[in-house]
């Protein structure tokens, strides 16, 4: 199982990794959906950390595209913005867990 | 031709009297000539309202009587002034002043003054215009403004407290998942230095104090909630047109407004509306400046859940490159300014349930604002505070 990182932010992705990896992980880093999609879709068993605010296509685009597979991943979303904008990305949409910045080692790792 | 206008041109002193009686009482403004010793000659029709005294009252009177005490006080002094000198204050300029109406109140009115040599002297005639309607209008309007100025800075500031929780959010978080992540590799090294884990830890906590710092920062700017009032849509568009025109005479854009028969009332704060019509409104004007044809148009319509306001422009449109960024804060490519107008305008807009977009345009046209507002709002609250996760 892989724990996949969609973050724009490369101090975020990287700590993440870096952290995932320090309790027993395999990770993948993107810095952006597009290139997220360009490689092959996560398994079941595997978990998609996505920033909600990326470039481009968006944190929500990727869930929605996520929550379409047949095999569906674990979504964990992350954001360090005001909730109403979280409300207003979302938009009715919801990830199996959401996270916001700066993010805790325990609500991270319980979910995990 | 001539014949014919001859005729009326008549130098006959009784038609000529006739008809400047006639002019008199005909002006909307007030009229009052007086001689070199300040005596009323002449008063017309409109003084009458204007002062309340009647023609009859006055002639002959010391025109100081139309002003206020500290005005009549000097106002000799002035006319002797000018006969001694030949320097003129006011004959042939025209000033705002202050008169005096019989019953003591005192109003602003626009005076110009004029002189002519009769037979009978020197004589002078002043033209008086009431301008406290004037005076009210650009009253409300620096109210309206400043109001809208204080709006803007209250909101430049929350929106950026939140700007900067956000952006501080970013290297925060890698901080605390790096100090993480060396901790736990720490914790595997036997034999290690105590006051290593130790420093680790004293590390994590302070950046602790800062993330929490920064959340009650976030909890401070997010709870400001928009005042709610029913607000009359068309009114309020109206009153935007006139402030915007105001600071732009000079420009020559054609601004428009085009609003739909029966739309309801909006429930919303109708300051934040007003901020983020004027907003756009100023954007849309900054960006027809260097246009061929410059125009911004300004409608409001309904759909079955929304009404939508839309500022058009007649711009070059918003280039693509720009389109991803445009609402986010900081990210203006305005040399001036923090680039937060269009961040805070989005914020307003969902504050209150709606949204704001934008319809670049390019080659076929300028770019379209819309500013879109929930209807049944009555009651609505915003969506509800997120419980945080973490």
């Amino acid at each position: 199982m892989t724990i996949h990182i969609v973050e724009d932010d490369p101090g975020v992705s990287d700590a993440l990794a870096l952290l995932l990896a320090s309790v027993g992980h395999e990770t993948a880093t993107y810095p952006d959906a597009e290139s997220f999609f360009e490689e092959t879709p996560p398994g079941e068993r595997d978990t998609v950390i996505v920033d909600l605010g990326l470039p481009g296509l968006t944190g929500i685009q990727l869930i929605r595209w996520v929550k379409g597979l047949k095999n569906q991943p674990k979504v964990i979303a992350i954001s360090g913005q005001s909730s109403r904008a979280i409300d207003s990305l979302l938009d009715g949409d919801t990830p199996d867990v959401l996270l916001r910045k700066p993010l805790q080692e325990e609500a991270l790792l319980q979910h995990l | 031709m001539r014949e014919d206008y001859s005729e009326s041109l008549s130098t006959d002193a009784s038609v000529s009297k006739a008809r400047l009686h006639s002019v008199l009482d005909t002006a909307v403004d007030g009229i009052v000539v007086m001689d070199d010793r300040a005596r009323i000659i002449l008063y017309n029709k409109a003084c009458e309202r204007l002062f309340g005294y009647s023609a009859e009252e006055v002639r002959g009177r010391n025109v100081k009587i139309l002003m206020p005490e500290d005005y009549a006080e000097r106002h000799d002094g002035y006319v002797r002034h000018y006969l001694d000198t030949g320097e003129r204050r006011i004959i042939g300029i025209g000033r705002e002043v202050r008169a005096r109406h019989r019953d003591g109140t005192e109003f602003p009115i626009e005076l110009s003054v004029g002189e002519a040599h009769t037979p009978e002297g020197r004589q002078f005639i002043g033209i008086m215009r009431d301008i406290r309607a004037r005076k009210a209008v650009e009253r409300r309007l620096a109210q309206a403004q400043a109001q809208l100025v204080n709006m803007t800075r209250i909101n430049a500031l929350d929106e950026m407290g939140a700007a900067i929780a956000h952006e501080l959010n970013q290297p925060l978080t890698a901080i605390m998942l790096y100090l993480q992540a060396i901790k736990r590799k720490a914790a595997g090294i036997a034999g290690l230095d105590d006051t290593f884990a130790s420093v680790i830890d004293k590390t994590v906590k302070e950046a602790e104090r800062a993330s929490q710092i920064i959340q009650r920062m976030r909890q401070f700017v997010e709870k400001r909630d928009p005042e709610r009032k029913p607000v009359d849509v068309p009114q309020l568009l109206k009153e935007c047109l006139e402030l915007v025109s105001l600071g732009d005479i000079s420009q020559e854009i054609q601004l428009s407004l085009d609003v739909e028969d029966g739309l309801p009332m909006l429930h919303a704060d109708p300051v934040q509306i007003q901020q983020v019509v004027v907003n756009l409104m100023r954007n849309a004007m900054e960006a027809v400046k260097c246009a061929p044809f410059r125009a911004v148009k300004v409608s409001a319509s309904k759909t079955d859940t929304h009404l939508v306001i839309a500022v058009r422009d007649s711009g070059p449109g918003v280039p693509p490159e720009l389109v991803p960024g445009l609402f986010k804060p900081f990210s203006g490519s305005k040399r001036r300014g923090l680039g937060l107008g269009l961040a805070i305008s989005k914020s307003l807009a969902q504050n209150h349930g709606g949204d704001l977009v934008v319809e670049p345009g390019g080659s076929e046209g300028g770019a379209v604002f819309q500013l879109k507002l929930p209807l049944l709002s009555t009651g609505e609250a915003p969506p509800a505070e997120r419980a945080d996760t973490n």
